[in-house]
């Protein structure tokens, strides 16, 4: 492993790199970009670089071996879900009265910590920042820098008000990574004191030619159709569940179809029956909502007579039947709905209920 | 990488026997730095070591760990990792004999004692944090007594405020003749100092910020030795208290410790005498009417007496007076109950003097007869 295993980004990677040669490397950092964007990925590779014990220089920048003690113990904390999963279980494992105060850490380097955010709510609490606080003022002891990653920017109100002090004066031996989708849901005053730096969408054809390499076992139609649905994002492409998406796209497809051409209940009944109440139904609503989103978008480029932007290739002849029954305001009019639906789902609404009104309510 | 791979490379043998009346012992003295609340495996493991006649244990928070050892006849050398909580449990339980511990494949260790057989499950060797060897040059050796009291005598003070970090810890300063604690928490400062001594290796002064964590396990230690000395060293990230077999390592802390020279009061003319113990009391039960909050109560000092008082809008009011030989003019002013009862406490029996200015400058406190230490605690007052 080395920074040029890190695809895409290469002028964001590059600065990145030479802040560390100059050892101008700000104290706190926000890296931004959509989930798989490698976010994670970047600051552990930077985590490595800062503490790498016989650092190898390339391209005339300094880079990590990714063999010595410190790269490989860091090297561990990489398979973020299975070390979280593990924590997890941990803490399930703990006495009652010890399971409440437990918050959960990664922490496969004494001197890089990584802050995932706390099950169930999935938010960074404050007893985890807490903690940075009270670990951050000693000196590190294997490394030559203590590293915090932030994995989430959903911050409990009080866990992001404590972050702010030691995020203005940190020692001059620690710095702080706050991954963020969306840096406008930090605090102002949180980004403010940090660093933005942004991981861009990558081409289609980038995409493409990187999943050649990582992907050979899809064909070559279903690696432009993930190039393409991947939103630019490298490791949301590389862990692409097609099967889901396909699955996903057919559902999204009938209700769309029943709403603007058949009016045939009985298989739109069939299909929002299977989204049920819990999490893995959760999951399911939001990867069907999504896809719902990306077809709404894909009519809109069929419409405005754009269909070089289409992402949905493979159903071209679906999309075409469908865009001509479509019309601009209907699309506006059902975007909206959706977004009523999605807001419907935070609220806890009935999953297959919500469904249903949505496709009743487009129908012509 | 995944994990497996790394530990594949590390040793892979270890069988010891060892008292279950020693292991328990150093066990004990350990589960301080233990931690309890954590999902961090190597937070919770024990790194045992075995080698010539000796198994050596370590604890780790990161920050401080605590290495220590005892007698055990060795098979097999090596080392293995062991969870740390559920070991001590479980020796507990045990009957008073020898117990075998083994080391097997995939980090499962085997405990064997009588009749009594538990196999549990560590992890790899490589994941424990290396530990800082302790420094051959520039060991210095204090008597542990003197350690223990100054320890016992500031810890108090530290303060436990987050935004505060150079505070969460006391200053220790060596000079060739004497040693010196201060702790602080901004509100209060105890400062004690111990002339006399002979400290070997020190050239001027030699100022350590020890973590709050770091004085309470070395009082627990201290507590518990019957060493005469310990030596004390540290390097540029390390602190290090060697007590018998014992060796305790702290981080060091980053920041400057305030310039507290600057706040030790000097024209405080206005000077009494009190029992401690009376004014602990007094002190106790005026405090129970004051405001929860601020804990504020008034003292107001007269001719021949000493009038405390404190009142809230909820509770009511209270007052007390002490018999106090004074003859100045009338001087009211008002402090935080609990840090004064907290001197108190450390002090321990004996009258104590009260030096005061004006209602606007910080009190000292000081034991009365004069001891080997000089000990004095400065409270900043508050408007009431």
């Amino acid at each position: 492993m080395a920074f040029s295993d890190f695809h895409g980004n290469a002028e964001v990677i590059r600065r990145l790199r030479e802040m560390l040669a100059h050892q101008r490397f700000p104290q706190a950092v926000v890296l931004a970009g959509p989930t798989g964007s490698g976010k994670y990925t970047l600051a552990l590779m930077l985590a490595k670089a800062m503490n790498c014990l016989s650092p190898p220089t390339t391209d005339g920048l300094p880079d990590f071996c990714g063999k010595c003690s410190n790269c490989l113990r860091i090297a561990q904390a990489e398979d973020l879900e299975a070390r979280v999963a593990e924590a997890v279980e941990a803490r399930e494992n703990l006495r009652e009265t010890d399971k409440k105060e437990t918050r959960l850490f990664v922490q496969t380097h004494p001197d890089v910590l990584i802050i995932p955010p706390d099950p169930p709510q999935l938010m960074i609490k404050v007893d985890q920042v807490r903690r940075v606080i009270e670990t951050i003022y000693y000196r590190p002891g294997d490394a030559k820098e203590r590293v915090y990653i932030f994995t989430d920017s959903a911050f409990m109100k009080e866990a992001a008000n404590s972050l702010l002090k030691v995020l203005e004066e940190p020692p001059d031996f620690a710095t702080i990574f706050l991954l963020a989708e969306n840096p406008g849901e930090l605090l102002p005053t949180i980004r403010s004191r940090s660093m933005i730096v942004s991981l861009a969408a990558l081409s289609v054809e980038e995409l493409e030619s990187y999943l050649v390499k990582h992907r050979p076992d899809w064909t070559a139609k279903q690696r432009a159709l993930v190039a393409r649905l991947a939103e630019g994002a490298v490791g949301r492409a590389r862990s692409f569940d097609l099967a889901a998406y396909t699955a996903a796209r057919a559902h999204a497809l009938t209700i769309l179809n029943s709403a603007l051409r058949t009016a045939d209940h009985s298989d739109l009944f069939k299909i929002t029956e299977t989204y049920r109440a819990g999490v893995e139904g959760r999951e399911k609503t939001e990867r069907l909502l999504r896809t719902l989103y990306s077809l709404l978008q894909d009519l809109t480029f069929l419409n405005s007579g754009t269909p070089d932007l289409v992402r949905n290739t493979d159903i071209h002849p679906d999309l075409k039947r469908l865009a001509e029954a479509a019309d601009f305001a209907w699309i506006t009019a059902a975007a909206d709905r959706l977004a009523e639906v999605e807001r419907g789902m935070r609220r806890n609404l009935l999953r297959s209920l919500s469904l249903d009104a949505f496709a009743t309510a487009m129908e012509r | 990488m995944p994990v497996e791979a790394i530990a594949a490379t590390s040793t892979t043998t270890m069988e010891i026997t060892v008292s279950k009346f020693e292991l328990l012992r150093e066990l004990t003295a350990t589960q301080g730095v233990v931690e309890r609340k954590t999902t961090i495996p190597i937070l919770s493991n024990y790194l045992f070591e075995a080698a010539g006649d000796k198994l050596s244990l370590t604890a780790t928070d990161l920050d401080l760990s605590l290495r220590t050892s005892c007698v055990a006849k060795v098979k097999k050398e090596g080392a293995c990792t062991i969870p740390a909580r559920k070991l001590h449990d479980y020796v507990k339980l045990l009957p008073d004999a020898d117990i075998t511990i083994k080391l097997l494949e995939n980090h499962w260790v085997s405990i064997r004692c009588g009749r009594s057989n538990t196999k549990m499950v560590g992890m790899a060797r490589s994941n424990f944090p290396s530990l800082p060897a302790f420094p051959t040059a520039g060991v210095v050796k204090i008597p542990a007594q003197v350690l223990r009291g100054m320890i016992a005598k500031t810890g108090f003070a530290i303060a436990s405020e987050e935004s505060r970090y150079t505070l969460n810890g006391a200053l220790m300063v060596l000079k060739p003749e004497s040693i010196t604690m201060v702790a602080t928490d901004g509100h209060r400062l105890a400062h004690i100092e111990r002339g006399g001594e002979k400290f070997e290796g020190i050239s001027g002064e030699m100022k350590t910020l020890v973590p709050k964590k770091a004085m309470d396990e070395l009082k627990s230690l201290l507590d518990a030795t019957d060493v005469e000395v310990i030596e004390f060293a540290k390097d540029e990230s390390t602190l290090y208290f060697r007590i018998g077999s014992r060796l305790l390592t702290s981080r060091q802390l980053t920041g400057q410790f305030p310039n507290f020279e600057a706040v030790l009061p000097k024209d405080n003319n206005k000077s009494i005498t009190l029992h401690g113990e009376e004014l602990s009391q007094a002190i106790s039960r005026v405090a129970q009417f004051a405001d929860e909050r601020s804990r504020a109560v008034r003292l107001k000092l007269e001719k021949g007496e000493l009038k405390l008082s404190a009142s809230s809008t909820e509770t009511g009011e209270s007052e007390d007076s002490l018999e106090i030989d004074y003859n100045g003019d009338t001087l009211t002013i008002g402090f935080n109950a609990q840090y004064i009862i907290d001197f108190l406490k450390a002090v321990g029996a004996g009258d104590v003097k009260l030096e005061l200015k004006d209602p606007q400058s910080a009190g000292q406190l000081r034991p009365a007869d004069v001891e080997e230490y000089k000990y004095r605690y400065i409270v900043m007052p508050m408007r009431i």
